[in-house]
């Protein structure tokens, strides 16, 4: 990012924080999010009906399901994948009703899927908490076949797809719940700038 | 601001305190498009001092032939809507406003509660047209003093079956917002239109049941209230001018040949926002815009609605 610039579709997070009043609450992690999860037990919970629903990531580099266990005093499920959790929510989000606060953590890719399922749900992505984990990896969308690369840390990858070099891009979109990626060398084949590890 | 020349076509008396007005384009042109809940704001030349009030506009969006407004008579106020009641007549012309929608429907809702207090059911009206044609899933509330005081109950009916709940107070029938609110699904959003007390009800209690702000919508056209006179500079127009107790900042900017920029001229859409350079005593900021610390840090006013009591006001305008 250069100073003093902002692209506006790139996202902001924040740490987790409970918002009351509420009816109830609804805390969505993976991976590393378990730790927002922690922090968040730490703080003095209100005492509407928490749920929380919380996936290891074997792209993480620690996992909580252990220690949420012990330390979750409220509902808590765990689900042995992403896909197994974004089902779970989404048989939940029926079942809500307005007043249920959101809470989501984890890396970009995860937490975007997470509000896939609560956007159709009709809640607004502004009004769910965010709180970023673990890695900034960026999942990327290649706007020449289509493709999201999930977990891109470097400033120039190879699509996952169709091999192009895509050069990362800080426009995010909020539907595929990636940043876009262009081709680097489209003009010049062959001409690739220094690759860099920036999305450590 | 790009105005419309109107003829009123047709008066209708809806009950002893309101009418309907049915406004064509003067030479028979179609009228442009709005979405529902969309206003004009409405000119009135009374005595030689320009009026202008806002007023929702009723009919079906898809009807470009006419506008259809509605007016309560408002004894206690400055004239405009006494004016709209006894001057204009079926051949009278008016001038408005392009229709602007500070009250939309929201495109993401799954589900649209609509609550309506009095005369407060005008931008219902086309928005229940909207709802009907996109077959959207909502409920109707419409709470009015007594029987004779429910306008366009027939026409509700038939628009909207069985979505329609009628709340008459002289019978004991008041909108408990508590259970109108609790239990709603996800992706609900709450539209309010009426009196004060009744809109602040209910932004409290959807406050309480965690109802984000994003899905409550409530429109609350204020009319400029009356005051003491007071001057103001203008510093760019480099002019003092007087405003009368009668009069907003804004009609006597208008009065004095400015054009001020506005859309609801009822302190509640923030266009005529304008930063106060100086003020030597109190500002009365009586706009629903301004957040409390932005009224209190006394850097900005809505001329529209608000006032000031002082020796010296100096605006950046
Ligand atoms: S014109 Fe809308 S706040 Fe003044």
């Amino acid at each position: 990012m250069q100073r003093g610039y902002w692209i506006r579709s790139k996202p902001l997070y924040d740490s987790l924080v409970w918002q009351t009043p509420a009816v109830a609450h609804l805390v969505i992690a993976g991976g590393e999010g378990g730790i927002a999860v922690l922090k968040l037990f730490q703080q003095m919970y209100p005492k509407d009906p928490i749920q929380v629903l919380y996936t290891d990531l074997a792209t993480a580099n620690k996992n909580y399901s252990d220690i949420l266990q012990q330390i979750v005093p409220e509902e808590l499920e765990l689900c042995d994948s992403e896909e197994s959790l974004l089902n779970n929510l989404e048989q939940r989000l029926k079942d809500c009703t307005m007043g249920t606060h959101f809470y989501v953590a984890g890396s970009e890719a995860f937490m975007w899927h997470v509000l896939q399922k609560t956007r159709a749900a009709g809640v607004q992505d502004v009004d769910v908490q965010k709180e970023l984990c673990g890695t900034l990896a960026r999942p990327v969308y290649c706007v020449h076949c289509k493709t999201i690369t999930r977990d891109v840390h470097h400033n120039v990858f190879p699509c996952s797809n169709c091999g192009r070099h895509l050069f990362v891009r800080d426009h995010f979109s909020r539907r595929l719940g990636a940043y876009m990626g262009v081709m680097v060398d489209a003009e010049e084949p062959g001409n690739i700038p220094q690759i860099e590890e920036v999305y450590p | 601001m790009s105005i419309l020349n109107v003829r009123v076509a047709e008066i209708e008396q809806v009950t002893d305190v309101v009418k309907h007005f049915t406004l064509v384009e003067e030479n028979g042109r179609p009228l442009p498009r709005f979405s529902g809940g969309s206003h004009v704001v409405v000119s009135m030349n009374i005595n030689g001092r320009i009026h202008r009030n806002p007023y929702s506009l009723m009919g079906s969006p898809e009807n470009t032939d006419s506008y259809h407004i509605s007016v309560r008579r408002q004894e206690k106020s400055r004239g405009g809507s006494v004016f709209m009641h006894d001057g204009v007549k079926v051949g009278s012309e008016l001038q408005i406003t392009y229709p602007v929608n500070l009250f939309s429907l929201s495109k993401l809702g799954k589900k649209h509660i609509l609550v309506a207090g009095g005369i407060g059911i005008t931008p219902f009206m086309s928005q229940i047209a909207d709802l009907n044609r996109l077959g959207d899933d909502y409920e109707m509330h419409y709470a009015f003093r007594s029987a004779e005081h429910g306008a366009f109950v027939e026409q509700l009916k038939q628009m909207c079956g069985d979505r329609l709940h009628l709340h008459i107070e002289s019978e004991g029938q008041r909108i408990n917002f508590q259970n109108l609110l609790s239990n709603q699904p996800l992706g609900t959003h709450i539209y309010v239109c009426g009196p004060e007390p009744m809109v602040n009800a209910l932004l409290l209690t959807a406050k309480d049941l965690g109802w984000p702000k994003t899905h409550v919508h409530s429109e609350q056209f204020l009319a400029p209230p009356i005051g003491e006179s007071f001057m103001v500079q203008l510093a760019k127009s480099n002019m003092e001018i007087e405003v009368p107790g009668d009069m907003s900042m804004l009609e006597a900017m208008e009065e004095a040949g400015l054009e001020p920029d506005f859309l609801c001229r009822g302190g509640a859409c923030g266009r005529c926002e304008v930063e106060v350079l100086e003020c030597d005593g109190a500002l009365m900021h009586n706009d629903h815009y301004l957040s409390d610390a932005e009224k209190a840090s006394g850097n900005k006013i809505m001329p529209c609605v608000s006032r000031a009591r002082c020796q010296k006001l100096l605006l950046n305008i």
